[in-house]
Parts: C-alpha cells; structure tokens; sequence
C-alpha cells in the first residue's frame, strides 16, 4: 500500500469536519466536528509516523489523544452550562458577545 | 489484496459516519455516526502498524469520550422543539463544501508531495514498548505538560457545569 490513500482519507475527514462546524448550528454537532478535525490530524500523523518509520508521530498522536480527552470534559461541561440556561441547542441563542444593530 | 479491501471498508466506515454526523438532526444519531468514525479511526492505525495507537484509540476516544458523549446526550434530553430549525442547511453545507474543496486539494497535494511510499520498518514498530520508550524519552516536557492540562480541564469542566447555589430557574 502507498500512503497516498490514508492522505486522501485525512483531507476529506478534515473538510467534512470543517463543513460540519462552519455549517451547523447545533452544539453537539460543532463539537464532534472539532473532534474529528483533530482526528484527521491524528490520522496525518500516524500515517507519517509508518512512512519515516520513526515513532515520534505515534508519540505525538498518544498526546494528542489526551488533549481529546481534556476538550471532550471542557466542551461537554460548557453544553451542560449553556443549556440550563437557556433550554436550547441552537449556537445562534448565545449572542452575548455579539454586536447588535442597535448597538452599532 | 486484503489490505486494499480492509482500507476500502474502514474508509466508507468512516466517511459514512462522518457525513451521518453533520448531516443527521438528531444529536444521538450524530453522536452514533462519529461512533463509527472513531472506530474507524482505529482501525486505521491497526492498518498503520501501530498497535498501541489502536488501542489508545479504543479505550480514550471510543470508550471514553464517545461515552461521555453519549452520557451528556442522554442526560441533556433536548426534545425536537428545543433543537435548532434549520431550514436551509443543505444549502448551507453545499456552499461550506464548495468553499472547503480547495482547501482539501490543497492539503492532500501538500502532503502527497512529500512522501510516496512507506519505509520498511523494524520489528517492534509501533509496539507499547516502542513508543513508551519515545514518550518518557524524548517526550517527557510534553507529556507532563499534557497531564497538567487534564488535571485543568478536570477542574475547569467541574466549576463550568456546577449546579449556582442561589439562581436556578
């Protein structure tokens, strides 16, 4: 095998990744969308890790796994948060920070 | 060529999850799609003749952030009425596809055009006991950087979802 396939794979998992965060509005949904940008990230990286044959990529993706971890915990805390407060999912109800036209 | 068929079986796994996920409305369903991706995912790094990167994969991103997922779904229980109307999110993903495949071009050209064939590798490559001597060898600043920041996002992720004491609705 080459690893031009496992290369295709990484892009197109980062951009359905991409279109998934930029395009939804659901919180879960822009979660796991970062999560699987930095899986295609993972992916990259170990498919780099068996074309040099060194295993500092595996080392860097072992870390990388943590860092999953510890957004999982953060993100999922912050949907709990945001979802007491105002009983809905949808991104667009958390404009706190936005400028408004009034404002403007 | 079993590897081709496995490689073509893992991929249509992983990008049927994939699509699933940012396409389906209901957040089970998509949180089941990144299921099969994350799986998928694994089955990767077997095929990358990195066997400890599969089984770290199995055990953190399936068996615990998956579950957490899932937990936090389920537990959160938002009806249909609570979860976003989206009307034109065909067209929304359409245009975000259309935007993003340059990009993705870009980034498979870039990386095709540094390496076309695997190296040969040693025996043991990729074994517990190889990247172990990586990680605490070469790795060691990083990786007691990465244990201070889950013991953070530990204490962070308990503070963010605590119950306040006094204005609850």
């Amino acid at each position: 095998m080459t690893p031009e396939p496992f290369f295709a794979l990484a892009s197109l998992l980062f951009c359905i990744g991409l279109v998934g965060m930029v395009s939804r509005r659901n919180l879960f949904v822009v979660y796991l969308s970062s999560e699987l940008m930095l899986s295609a990230v993972n992916l990259v990286l170990a498919t780099f890790s068996r074309v040099l044959g060194a295993t500092d990529g595996a080392a860097i993706v072992l870390l990388m796994i943590a860092v999953i971890a510890a957004e999982a915990a953060v993100f999922l805390a912050a949907i709990i948060h945001l979802y007491r407060g105002r009983r809905t999912l949808d991104s667009d109800a958390f404009a706190a920070l936005a400028q408004t036209k009034e404002e403007r | 060529m079993l590897e081709n068929s496995l490689f073509a079986a893992l991929a249509a796994f992983m990008l049927g999850g994939a699509i699933a996920m940012i396409w389906l409305k209901q957040t089970l369903y998509g949180a089941f799609g990144f299921l099969c991706a994350m799986l998928a995912l694994a089955g990767m790094f077997a095929l990358l003749e990195n066997s400890f990167l599969f089984l770290a994969q199995m055990l953190v991103a399936v068996g615990a952030v998956v579950v957490i997922g899932l937990m936090v779904i389920v537990s959160v229980n938002a009806r249909v009425s609570n979860l976003p109307h989206e009307p034109n999110k065909l067209r929304w993903m359409l245009l975000g596809a259309a935007l993003t495949l340059p990009f993705g071009l870009l980034l498979y050209r870039a990386l095709i055009h540094l390496h076309r064939a695997f190296a040969p590798t040693a025996s043991g490559f990729g074994s517990v006991k190889a990247v172990g001597q990586a990680l605490f060898r070469d790795w060691a600043l990083p990786f007691e950087i990465v244990s201070v920041l889950l013991l953070a996002a530990m204490l962070g992720a308990i503070v963010i979802a605590r119950k306040e004491p006094n204005n609850d609705a």
